[in-house]
């Protein structure tokens, strides 16, 4: 699954919070991503409930903007884990979560500095967080931001583009 | 990977890399030094019968949540892949920190030219009056199994009767439940083995007793409030907590534990004890030498002890304490994972600092969730600079406490709602000034939008923070 993006390895999910309306389409489309049946008015109706965005929008009137795992460099969630479900991928950078393995002790949530990791309660008590839909070629969340409030990109390719462009 | 049956062609072997202890830091080291140095020989020690597996998660195996095909974290591809080398069930019993060698319990001779101590703690084991009663079954090992007093050599002679810091303690007790059709058991110490060790068992249905010497549960971490609301739950379920109480006597008859005596004269019935009053650095091999040891072995910012080319990291070590700014033991999983990965750069050449840490625990008793990190017992005014901010909410089960301390957070307690607690942890770790935004720290759905701009801004669109 995570080979896909081999070729787009270091691409991360950057926030632009100056954009974020605080419309939440990135937590509804979050959800019916990870949702059983993936359609929108069916997840909406009958699952949706159950279901944890794995984006989190923050707001203070008209201040906000949308936070997911930032697949940290040095993750702490991953030094944390007790269980062996959270790890760094090296080839993808990609911090991955195995539910099979997560105990739910929540060592990852009383490390994670963004607090972008939850408890789900729905099933078995497990760790939650975002996947960086790795089998899409970009996450929901960003694909359907309507104002570019987040942007899926590989900054130092980015930025040498934009020297290239600017010379 | 060897086992020790080919220890002899090793006798006269230098290997470039010893790792004592297989555990959170040592793999964590052995990973490391693999990341930058391929070949170099390195031999990882180990007392136990197994391959790695982890250690917080024994009281998940007990509680049924996961089973022993789970249980290992690495297995011998992993050895054989990064081309470490194992002993299993060797135990060392002298380092010779000038001559740089050791040799195991069995007289094995292993050189090295730099070595980790990550052999992590011990069980602690008071001596306890006891008072022996009845036969045996065989009737031959009475004299054996007759005690005047239960300590540290002799526990385990006597059944129903356990530690529990490694896998084969979890599984002999959860042998020992099933067998016996144990269902009470109880716990001495409220600390965190003997927490987790409650969590368990009440997960499978099995009533704790639960004695602390101190005036509450989990004494280092939680304050009076905090322990209440998990003392309730425990207590709701037909089990109990005795406080300031500890066992001054056992009873053994036909060479099982069958009851006990309270400090305060209360009689007990008891066919399982679990003794959880804590571990210790295990350094009873080290000896007498170069190496600097308190309580546990002291180390630098780069993990080095004070013998040249001796490493320690984990639960063995005193490490820095940012919060109280001087080294002391902090035994728990993150800290030596990260300590191991520090020590193991710069044993294979790299250049790396450890940072320091601070202590926490994550416990869910019951369905209560509680996370508590940094230094948790202060009250408010206690000292000058200090403010505590709390909300509780006995009814609901709920608490939070945040200790503040010239305007940075020092430490915190989350019972019942513990969203987003690892804020907390990065607002203690990077000592983020809060005297802006105060009122929000206590606010019940707070997040990053309610901290401090810069620090908000840093989280939001920087590259990434020092966690």
């Amino acid at each position: 699954m995570l080979e896909r993006r081999g070729d787009l390895r270091m691409k991360k999910i950057y926030i632009q919070e100056e954009y974020c309306i605080g419309c939440r389409l990135c937590e509804i489309y979050c959800q019916v991503k990870h949702s059983k049946s993936k359609k929108i008015i069916k997840a909406f109706k009958e699952e949706i409930i159950d279901i944890l965005p794995r984006v989190l929008v923050e707001e203070i009137g008209y201040n906000s903007f949308a936070i997911q795992c930032r697949h940290c460099t040095d993750a702490p969630c991953v030094e944390a884990c007790i269980s062996g479900a959270m790890q760094k991928n090296k080839n993808t950078g990609v911090v991955t979560f195995d539910e099979d393995k997560c105990v739910g002790c929540w060592s990852c949530i009383m490390v994670c500095p963004y607090g972008v990791i939850r408890r789900d309660l729905s099933s078995k008590k497990i760790a939650s967080k975002c996947d960086l839909c790795v089998d899409e070629d970009i996450p929901v969340c960003v694909k359907n931001c309507p104002n570019e409030a987040l942007k899926f990109m590989d900054k130092d390719t980015d930025e040498k583009n934009r020297i290239r462009n600017k010379k | 990977m060897r086992i020790k049956n080919n220890l002899k062609k090793n006798n006269k072997q230098l290997f470039e890399y010893i790792i004592i202890g297989n555990s959170a830091a040592g793999l964590a080291a052995a990973e490391s030094i693999r990341e930058l140095d391929g070949a170099g020989k390195l031999m990882v020690l180990t007392e136990e019968g197994c391959l790695n597996y982890s250690k917080p998660i024994i009281t998940y195996f007990l509680a049924g949540i996961v089973g022993l095909d789970r249980i290992y974290f690495k297995d011998e591809k992993f050895y054989r892949d990064n081309n470490i080398d194992i002993e299993l069930d060797t135990k060392v019993k002298f380092i010779d920190t000038d001559k740089m060698f050791l040799f195991s319990d069995d007289g094995s001779k292993y050189k090295f030219r730099k070595l980790l101590i990550a052999s992590g703690g011990k069980p602690i084991i008071p001596e306890i009056k006891s008072v022996s009663t009845g036969t045996l079954k065989s009737g031959k090992n009475k004299k054996d199994r007759s005690f005047n007093f239960i300590n540290g050599k002799n526990y385990n002679k006597v059944g129903g009767i356990f530690t529990l810091t490694t896998l084969e303690d979890a599984i002999r007790i959860k042998n020992y439940i099933e067998k016996n059709g144990i269902k009470k058991i109880s716990i001495l110490g409220g600390g965190l083995i003997g927490l987790k060790a409650a969590e368990a068992f009440l997960e499978i249905g099995i009533d704790v007793n639960i004695i602390e010497l101190a005036d509450r549960i989990l004494s280092a971490t939680f304050d009076r409030q905090a322990s209440s609301i998990i003392e309730k739950r425990i207590k709701s379920r037909g089990s109990n907590i005795y406080r300031n109480n500890t066992i001054e006597e056992i009873y053994i008859k036909n060479g099982k534990i069958n009851g006990y005596k309270l400090k305060d004269n209360r009689k007990m019935e008891c066919s399982m004890l679990i003794i959880a009053i804590g571990v210790s650095p295990d350094t009873s091999f080290i000896g007498s030498g170069r190496l600097e040891i308190k309580r546990g072995i002291v180390v630098d910012d780069y993990m080095r002890t004070s013998a040249e080319n001796i490493y320690a990291a984990g639960d063995v070590v005193e490490g820095l304490d940012i919060l109280l700014g001087k080294n002391r033991n902090i035994a728990i999983w993150p800290l030596a994972v990260r300590q191991g990965a520090v020590a193991g750069i710069n044993m294979a050449g790299g250049n790396k600092k450890y940072s320091g840490g601070f202590f926490m625990n994550s416990v869910e008793i019951l369905e209560i969730p509680s996370i508590s990190m940094g230094l948790t017992n202060i009250e408010d005014k206690e000292e000058k600079g200090i403010e505590v901010l709390k909300d509780f909410n006995p009814d609901k089960n709920t608490y939070k406490k945040v200790i503040i301390r010239n305007n940075r957070i020092i430490g915190v307690i989350l019972v019942g709602n513990i969203e987003r607690a690892g804020i907390y942890a990065g607002l203690i770790r990077n000592e983020i000034d809060i005297s802006g935004v105060k009122e929000n720290i206590s606010r019940e759905d707070f997040g990053i939008i309610h901290l401090p701009a810069d620090y908000k801004k840093h989280l939001v669109v920087g590259e990434g923070i020092e966690v």
